[in-house]
């Protein structure tokens, strides 16, 4: 289907642009109406990004309709001339938005694209702002950083708010915060993460004391958050580090994939207290996490003689590191002792959402007998149950990571971001409250509550 | 106090398992404990059990007693005027516990005679307080049963159980800890008891169960255990050799010259003429074998304890439920 779209689409944006002088009076009509539909779908693309989205998907469908699109390569008559003119607004349209719209691989339409250009109301928080341009830049990138970064600016578009005469904070600063949200998911979609903080604070936003003085309910609310990121994600990590180590024994050689923070630091902590281990890690395109975690490891401070039952231990050598690429797995995978692994976010059947590639290392530890090991604060348990990584998911945009020659025009790039690596492959999940096997991830919630920020 | 002596002579009761010994240990620790508060007290019973785990040669399934006294000490909800009031009441409460407890294992035969049926030939494993109850209550309800019983190495308990079971009238046959696979397609399921039941929902039991439970899935035969609740402890191994229990000395490769001085220093005194250098001893070969081994969950048809009949994956949450709530 892809393919007869360009060919056509090449043609049509050449004739687009004629002398005026030399059409004829149908030609300019033409001409004309096909500006007002090009500012148009414009105006649509940047007001409701969801909504030009799900048009894209939707629209393939009846073949002579009359918001046909690009890639409808066979209409006559009447219809031609708006054919004609919907390749020529595509043609229009700035390079990522041709990327998008030729995305036409349909079973992945629905997969949340970065959305460029969107979302200019005038409520928008300057520190929103930027934050929306880090997002979709990736320059902050991974689910706990996005979360602190995102409960950081919230503190911030907080103080800054004043609510309006005639109404209340409780009522009326949700409904401020909506826009900011709504900006930072077109600038990327939300993290589970996001979404589980963000769902606190609206309970906090609400159950706020009408009677408090204003500032000092906003103060109240910035400790909230303050207190959420404290006991949620920086103290679970140092719990969950103090269990992983426990896991980890002199002479060890931990298998990883990608980079996620928590793993990182249950490394370095594991290396601080002195043990001996070795780390591979295994590193996919487009992104190429991993070379940030080799980073880490291989500049960690020497560590100074450790206590450990009442005798000193010589400082350990150096993390030794074996850096690869998801196709040397196989062969590495007999050298490792345990996998641990980093999670976006743990669905209540037990399902581990991570970076893609995360299924296919687990998958082959499993096949291995390694045991697999998800370190996951319980702050990214996500009531949903997911049964593959296609009902949802999210693409990298191609322009960030693209390393190929960009102008190739039958080639459509797709990389998924996450990936779902069903509970059978997981050993345990190491939460702050211990390590869990997935099967019994549903219980945790229950017995944790969803204990208040 | 010496917890030690006193735990050891609480095991000498046959009916007492070593996490009730642990548990009664502790609670006369209480007793006599010169703690005038909450924290000294606690100090003292965590101290008290560490005690107990280091001068055990299997410290597993006593820790588990030891984690569960413990817990509820420091979450006992208490009305006592003054402390020594309160240290008698714990005691009292330790007793009372053991005494429920010792009606557990009856709980558990009822609960799992009714998947005994008739004409059953099982597999059991070892010797087990808890499994003998079992078959006992099954043979008293007229079920006719056989058993074949492993011989269970080193420990050689097996014989134990062959020899309780044909007194009581139930054929009997010892088995080779080898010959598990040739008798398994004869077996209609395994049954076995436990030292611990762990958070994975896996099982931790004398030396030889992990063997029965992966013949067993190969053959597919059910394979269940029997465990006490106050078995049940909060442990996570990814493998054997992350069990507690394990150690370096554990199947280590020894040096040749090694262990030859290793067969010289056991002989001499006992017999200095007889000099077998190369002749391996049953004792030699004991000593750097594991006593246990971890059954991983997916092995495991059923868990009976007094709860209830558990998958593995109920063990767990219930496990969790327990500690992480």
């Amino acid at each position: 289907m892809s393919t007869p779209t360009i060919n056509n689409e090449t043609p049509s944006t050449a004739n687009s642009q004629p002398n005026q002088k030399s059409m004829t009076k149908a030609e300019r009509r033409e001409l004309q109406e096909k500006q007002r539909a090009a500012k148009l779908a414009q105006k649509q693309q940047s007001q409701t990004p969801m909504n030009s989205k799900a048009k894209s998907k939707t629209a393939p469908a009846p073949k002579k309709s009359s918001t046909g699109p690009a890639d409808v390569t066979q209409s006559s008559g009447a219809d031609a001339s708006k054919h004609h003119l919907k390749d020529t607004v595509a043609a229009n349209m700035d390079r990522e938005a041709v990327t998008s719209k030729s995305r036409s691989l349909r079973i992945f339409s629905h997969f949340g694209l970065p959305k460029y250009g969107s979302g200019g109301k005038g409520d928008i928080h300057p520190c929103i702002l930027r934050l929306a341009l880090q997002f979709s830049e990736f320059r902050i990138c991974g689910a706990n950083a996005r979360c602190i970064a995102t409960l950081t600016a919230f503190k911030t578009v907080i103080q800054d708010y004043t609510t309006p005469q005639s109404n209340t904070l409780s009522r009326h600063l949700m409904s401020h915060l909506s826009p900011q949200i709504t900006h930072l998911v077109s600038a990327r979609p939300m993290s589970v993460t996001m979404g589980n903080a963000i769902r606190q604070l609206k309970l906090e936003i609400s159950g706020s004391d009408i009677d408090l003085p204003e500032q000092d309910a906003k103060d109240l609310l910035c400790h909230k958050i303050d207190d959420y990121i404290q006991d949620r994600i920086i103290v679970a990590d140092d719990v969950i580090q103090n269990f992983a180590l426990n896991k980890i024994k002199d002479g060890d050689v931990i298998l990883t994939y990608a980079r996620s923070s928590i793993v990182e630091k249950v490394l370095l902590h594991a290396y601080k207290m002195g043990k001996r281990f070795s780390v591979i890690i295994v590193d996919s395109r487009p992104l190429l996490e991993g070379k940030a975690l080799l980073q880490a490891l291989t500049s960690a401070p020497p560590v100074s003689w450790t206590l450990s039952n009442d005798s000193l231990l010589p400082p350990p050598p150096p993390i030794a590191c074996t850096y690869a690429l998801l196709p040397a797995l196989p062969s590495l995978i007999t050298e490792a002792t345990t996998v641990i692994l980093g999670a976006h976010s743990l669905h209540s059947n037990g399902a581990v959402y991570s970076r893609a590639g995360t299924a296919l290392v687990s998958m082959v530890a499993k096949q291995h007998n390694v045991p697999v090991l998800v370190c996951c604060e319980t702050y990214k348990f996500s009531d949903g149950v997911m049964l593959d990584g296609f009902g949802k998911n999210e693409l990298a945009p191609s322009h960030l990571f693209q390393t190929s020659s960009p102008q190739t025009p039958n080639l459509e790039i797709l990389n998924p971001l996450y990936d779902l690596t069903p509970p059978s492959y997981i050993t345990a999940v190491v939460t702050e409250v211990g390590l869990i096997p997935p099967s019994s991830i549903s219980s945790i919630p229950m017995a944790l509550g969803k204990i208040s920020m | 106090m010496d917890i030690c002596a006193t735990y050891r002579r609480k095991l000498e009761d046959h009916q007492i398992s070593p996490p009730l010994a642990a548990i009664l240990s502790l609670a006369e620790l209480c007793a006599t404990s010169t703690a005038g508060t909450m924290f000294e007290l606690t100090t003292a019973l965590n101290e008290g059990a560490d005690l107990l785990k280091h001068h055990s040669s299997n410290p597993i399934s006593l820790t588990a007693g030891c984690e569960l006294f413990i817990a509820f000490v420091s979450l006992f909800a208490h009305d006592s005027t003054s402390f020594s009031d309160l240290k008698m009441e714990l005691v009292r409460q330790g007793d009372a516990y053991v005494r429920q407890a010792l009606a557990y294992r009856r709980r558990i035969a009822e609960l799992a005679v009714d998947f005994i049926k008739d004409d059953s030939v099982i597999l059991t494993h070892s010797y087990s307080r808890v499994v003998m109850e079992t078959l006992l209550l099954a043979h008293r309800r007229n079920k006719r049963v056989s058993v074949y019983v492993t011989e269970a190495r080193p420990r050689g308990l097996g014989v134990k159980t062959a020899e309780a079971l044909t007194a009581a009238g139930i054929p009997c046959t010892v088995i080779l800890d080898s010959a598990v696979s040739y008798v398994m397609e004869k077996v209609d399921f395994v049954l076995v008891g436990s030292e611990a039941v762990v958070e994975s929902g896996g099982l931790i039991n004398a030396i030889g169960s992990l063997n029965i439970a992966i013949i067993a899935k190969a053959a597919n035969k059910p394979f269940y255990a029997l465990a006490e609740s106050y078995k049940f402890h909060r442990l996570f191994p990814l493998s054997q050799y992350d069990l507690p229990s394990h150690n370096p000395r554990i199947l280590s490769f020894a040096s040749p010259v090694e262990r030859e001085k290793a067969t010289e220093d056991i002989s001499s005194p006992a017999s200095p003429d007889i000099r077998s250098v190369g002749a391996i001893t049953q004792d030699e070969i004991a000593r750097n074998n594991p006593d246990v081994d971890y059954t991983r969950p997916d092995l495991i048809s059923l868990v009976f304890s007094e709860l209830g009949s558990l998958t593995p994956s109920g063990v767990s949450q219930y496990l969790v439920g327990m500690f992480a709530g």
